[in-house]
């Protein structure tokens, strides 16, 4: 963890100093850049293992940084958009484009560290995953999704979950911790053909809730992103 | 004498128009047939009558309206000269060589005259009137051009005031969330208790801040969309949800229970702006209730409204800010800090609630504690 180098682009000096002063007293290496143009530099000199990015910046926008970023081809880096809160289809269009997670802003300081971990821990998912190591079992706290048998439990006991709710549960247990857009759900639950109206994934939603007996003010397992979609909360 | 002149032209103005024709006929002839009398009297010429009548004929179709007194008024000037200033004296003949032609000719001339004047007159009237009706379009099309500019101008204010308010706001967001942030940074690390109480209080201020802030820029974005808030199918259970994560992170003492309905409340709506109304409330509770402890935060269906309703167990809500939320007043100015914010949290609350056409309401419960509660059409 002491060398896992940050990138953080914001052109607020007062910002980018709190979080890189946060940063570094949690551990990680944080390389500020107040620009999209030395981001890039700064990206493609020093390689970083995530990026912090503004999308409100001077000289360029957020969301043509990302592309350039996500231009080479394999390229991984996860990447947190950071992003005012009335904006909200830009961060869904960020997530869209490959982004990995978001924050709003304002935002605290322990927001900002356990978005960055969870992150991380993703990132490393994916790459093992890519490696072959396909699962077909998923636990997170007490929940568990078994993918080959199509059940699930909560602390043990088994949840009787349509067709499609697991497909659901499936998605956020293989992408754990990632934000995953009503746009993408849908796409991947009901085929790319389904209509823009996410309210039958809501209600879905709103079922698999009430099946695991869960509370969204006291989320275990499933955190709502308001206006964006849905992830799983993974412990810590 | 001046005045005998006016009082004459203003008796002139009230005749009637065929009065005054007919009066200017008579007038001009008369003048002709003495000139005529003159003229035979002291050259015992007699031929130039013919021309002083016509020339009192080109007259009076100047004058008069149409044609029909310069044609009465040609046919009278043949006769006279036929009868009085021609050879014989004082009776009609047209037995000498030459008169006939000369009569004849006398009133066809008149006639041709008086024709060309009228159509003159006619044509002159018309471009009086085409150039009035042209200055009247001009005018009203100035006036429309200076109404479009006023309206134009009040809305670029209003726009204006808007813009301001919102790029404030934004612009306080900024150094907010850094203040907040670095205050945050300094309490991770060891700063002895005096010195983390003041960050702490650091902290707590530029946190209540932010929500004003953010209050402030709800309220701007009613007014400018407040025709099309973007309203669409939303969970109420996830957005009050988000209002308690929201509400637990700022005041992690918090203790707020939600109880869900057992049938799914789809609500159209702007989540954000919701999940402030719910925030605002939750906060209100929180601040100023006194008792921070324990606040339930209900939500159920009553036929088509999806109904929030946040219940504390604190000292309640006074007369006058009960009447005042009746009344759809604004909060009375609260003296003290304790209430810092209360008003325009509530007033926020109001205007988003009824921007989604529902009504907000609060009472006092019998055994104690404050009940918001708002309605939303489903």
């Amino acid at each position: 963890m002491d060398d896992t180098l940050i990138l953080v682009v914001e052109d607020e000096r007062t910002i980018s100093n709190f979080i890189c002063r946060a940063l570094s007293s949690a551990g990680y290496k944080p390389l500020p850049a107040a620009g999209g143009k030395e981001a890039l530099t700064l990206y493609f000199s020093h390689r970083p293992d995530l990026v912090l990015l503004d999308l409100g910046l001077p000289d360029m926008d957020g969301l043509e940084v990302l592309t350039q970023l996500r231009e080479e081809p394999g390229e991984e880096t996860p990447v947190i958009i950071l992003t005012a809160r009335d904006r909200e289809s830009e961060k869904v269009k960020a997530l869209d484009m490959g982004a990995d997670d978001y924050i709003v802003k304002p935002f605290g300081v322990p927001e900002v560290l356990a978005r960055i971990r969870t992150t991380l821990r993703h990132a490393s998912r994916v790459s093992q995953a890519a490696l072959g190591k396909k699962r077909a079992r998923y636990q997170v706290g007490g929940l568990v999704v078994d993918s080959d048998s199509h059940q699930a439990f909560v602390e043990g006991r088994e949840v009787h979950l349509t067709q499609n709710e697991f497909k659901i549960m499936e998605l956020l247990c293989i992408h754990g911790g990632k934000v995953l857009t009503y746009d993408f759900l849908l796409k991947q639950v009901w085929g790319p053909y389904t209509s823009g109206d996410n309210q039958i994934l809501r209600v879905n939603m709103a079922n698999i809730r009430r099946k695991l007996g869960e509370n969204p003010s006291r989320p275990k397992y499933i955190l709502t992103e308001l206006g964006v979609g849905y992830r799983l909360l993974e412990d810590g | 004498m001046g005045r005998l002149r006016a009082r004459f032209w203003a008796l002139w103005a009230a005749l009637p128009q065929v009065g005054r024709d007919l009066g200017v006929t008579v007038a001009l002839l008369a003048l002709a047939s003495l000139g005529c009398w003159f003229l035979l009297q002291y050259t015992g010429q007699e031929n130039n009558s013919a021309l002083v009548y016509v020339l009192a004929v080109v007259l009076i179709s100047l004058l008069t309206n149409g044609y029909g007194y310069a044609v009465a008024a040609a046919l009278v000037g043949g006769f006279c000269t036929n009868y009085y200033f021609m050879y014989p004296y004082a009776q009609f003949s047209l037995e000498l060589a030459g008169y006939p032609v000369a009569m004849l000719s006398m009133v066809a001339i008149s006639l041709v005259v008086c024709t060309l004047t009228a159509r003159v007159k006619i044509q002159a009237e018309e471009a009086q009137q085409r150039e009035q009706s042209t200055r009247a379009l001009y005018e009203l099309n100035e006036k429309l051009d200076r109404e479009k500019a006023a309206i134009r101008l009040e809305k670029d204010r209003e726009a204006m005031r808007s813009n301001i308010l919102r790029s404030v706001s934004h612009d306080l967001r900024t150094p907010l969330t850094a203040i907040s942030g670095a205050a945050a940074v300094l309490l991770e690390e060891d700063l002895g208790e005096r010195n983390a109480s003041l960050v702490s209080d650091i902290k707590t201020d530029a946190d209540s801040l932010i929500t004003m802030v953010e209050n402030l820029l709800s309220v701007t974005r009613l007014q400018s969309e407040a025709a099309a808030i973007q309203k669409r199918p939303e969970l109420l259970e996830e957005v009050a949800g988000d209002a308690v994560l929201l509400l637990r992170r700022r005041f992690p003492e918090a203790e707020v229970e939600l109880i869900l309905p057992q049938d799914v409340l789809v609500v159209p709506m702007d989540p954000l702006l919701i999940r402030q109304v719910i925030f605002n409330l939750l906060e209100n509770a929180v601040r100023h209730s006194g008792a921070p402890g324990s606040l339930s935060l209900n939500l159920f269906r009553e036929g088509e409204w999806a109904v929030t309703q946040v219940a504390d167990q604190g000292r309640g809500l006074s007369h006058e800010v009960l009447a005042a939320l009746a009344q759809g007043r604004d909060l009375p100015a609260q003296e003290g800090d304790a209430s810092r914010g209360m008003g325009i949290g509530l007033s926020v609350c109001r205007s988003i609630v009824a921007a989604h056409g529902g009504s907000l309401e609060a009472e006092n419960r019998s055994w104690g504690g404050a009940v918001f509660r708002f309605r939303l059409p489903m």
